[in-house]
């Protein structure tokens, strides 16, 4: 579990590769999506979530177990995989991981603001990331927003974060504080990227993954019509955009859709741009960035068979599982019925 | 180890010149045909016990797949009595 040494992409690869087979395919989504939250956690306690369920079985119910169950057992898997791993391998994993550390600082951030229990801030954490235990009790016990920025003094996170809250102390709002963590995460991403063609491959996956990113924004943003500068969401590194087309573009809808739907990610988001033109719903196009970037990842895993690409496949298609049980589990609870949830779900 | 290949015939050039003795030859074929199976069951050994650690099943093909490299050598063992 270190950056030091050679890799050994070949273990990680054969227990990833196992276990991606244990995911829920199509015929378990199709009983799932039949289910009561009740018969979704037993069916999840039949199949590999057993000791999640059991473990949290005692302190939460119905929706909200399933999803800490989930969460949990995302975090033991995703630390597995860094457990293992070692050398270039475990720096380019680690990468992507590290996006559950921003997202815990964020939680954390945004607890500490509303004065949230320290429970309450906990259950909601997705410990898969870089940090160990110690670091974020020491973020769960910080009692102010000073606090929090002290204790990620020497992380990544440091530096922008202590610029960020000089801001904060004169607006009191927590967007430049939240807008530093994913900067710095998103630096650390795409900065110095080790040479070698499954890399390479990896590379325009997180650069899809950003394009995408700020696509969304951008159609948010100029669906709102709201007065907020564009600039501040852009992310660094992807392809698509430039800081100054996105401002530009931004302003309007239809000149954005026609940008994307030029661009080099036509084929995979055409279908759901024109959906966007006639029903006027962003879920499609959402949708359709979702599946794209799955489908993505599928490919990835099967060129380069012996690299980090089908670590990468199998983190993606975990993440999925995860988002759709949720789905089920939030749909079933808001009563909607069985087709409504399947047009939510991400399948490939 | 691949560096450690280079300086072993290095060191054979540097000593005899060309190499004239077949045993020594026949030797030499079937350490580099050794050092090869090694290298490959390095790879295959560490995913097979990766494959053991998330199915117990699995034990028996890993242990058939980590000694196929194996093979090689025996193939080279020819070449010893045939000189």
């Amino acid at each position: 579990m270190s950056a030091a040494g050679s890799s050994n992409p070949e273990f990680v690869v054969a227990r990833v590769r196992a276990r991606r087979g244990q995911l829920y395919g199509d015929e378990e989504y199709r009983k799932l999506v039949r289910m009561t939250p009740a018969e979704i956690a037993r069916f999840m306690e039949e199949s590999g979530y057993e000791a999640e369920i059991n473990a949290l079985g005692s302190r939460h119910g119905g929706v909200d177990l399933i999803e800490y169950a989930l969460n949990a057992n995302l975090a033991k898997q995703f630390e597995g995989i860094l457990d293992w791993s070692e050398g270039a391998l475990y720096d380019l994993i680690a990468r992507y991981l590290r996006k559950f550390d921003a997202w815990n600082v964020k939680t954390v951030i945004r607890g500490v603001y509303t004065d949230a229990s320290q429970e309450a801030i906990e259950s909601d954490l997705i410990r898969a990331g870089e940090f160990d235990d110690r670091r974020i009790r020491r973020l769960l016990e910080a009692d102010s927003i000073d606090a929090v920025v002290e204790v990620l003094e020497d992380t990544i996170y440091g530096d922008t974060l202590r610029e960020a809250y000089a801001e904060y102390e004169e607006t009191d709002v927590l967007v430049p504080l939240e807008n530093a963590v994913d900067r710095a995460f998103y630096e650390r991403l795409l900065g110095n990227l080790p040479g070698g063609e499954p890399t390479r491959q990896y590379e325009a996956f997180l650069k899809a993954e950003v394009d995408f990113r700020n696509a969304t924004n951008a159609l948010r943003l100029a669906r709102s019509g709201a007065e907020i500068d564009p600039a501040e969401y852009f992310i660094e590194g992807g392809e698509l955009f430039t800081r100054d087309t996105l401002a530009r573009l931004a302003r309007n809808v239809d000149e954005l859709v026609e940008y994307i739907a030029e661009s080099g990610y036509a084929d995979e988001l055409g279908p759901a741009l024109r959906e966007l033109e006639e029903a006027d719903s962003l879920i499609a196009f959402e949708h359709a960035t979702d599946t794209a970037l799955l489908a993505y990842g599928d490919r990835l895993g099967t060129i380069h068979p012996v690299s980090v690409t089908p670590v990468i496949s199998y983190i993606l298609a975990k993440e999925r599982e995860v988002e759709n049980i949720r789905a089920i589990a939030r749909g079933k609870e808001a009563g909607l019925s069985a087709d409504e949830i399947e047009s939510e779900l991400v399948i490939t | 180890m691949l560096e450690a290949t280079n300086a072993l015939g290095n060191a054979v050039l540097s000593t005899g010149g060309t190499l004239t003795d077949p045993s020594a030859a026949a030797a030499l074929a079937v350490g580099l045909a050794a050092l090869g199976a090694g290298y490959a069951e390095r790879g295959i050994g560490s995913a097979a016990v990766g494959a053991m650690a998330e199915d117990d099943d699995l034990f028996v093909n890993g242990l058939i797949l980590t000694v196929l490299p194996e093979t090689i050598v025996i193939l080279a063992l020819v070449v010893v009595f045939i000189v």
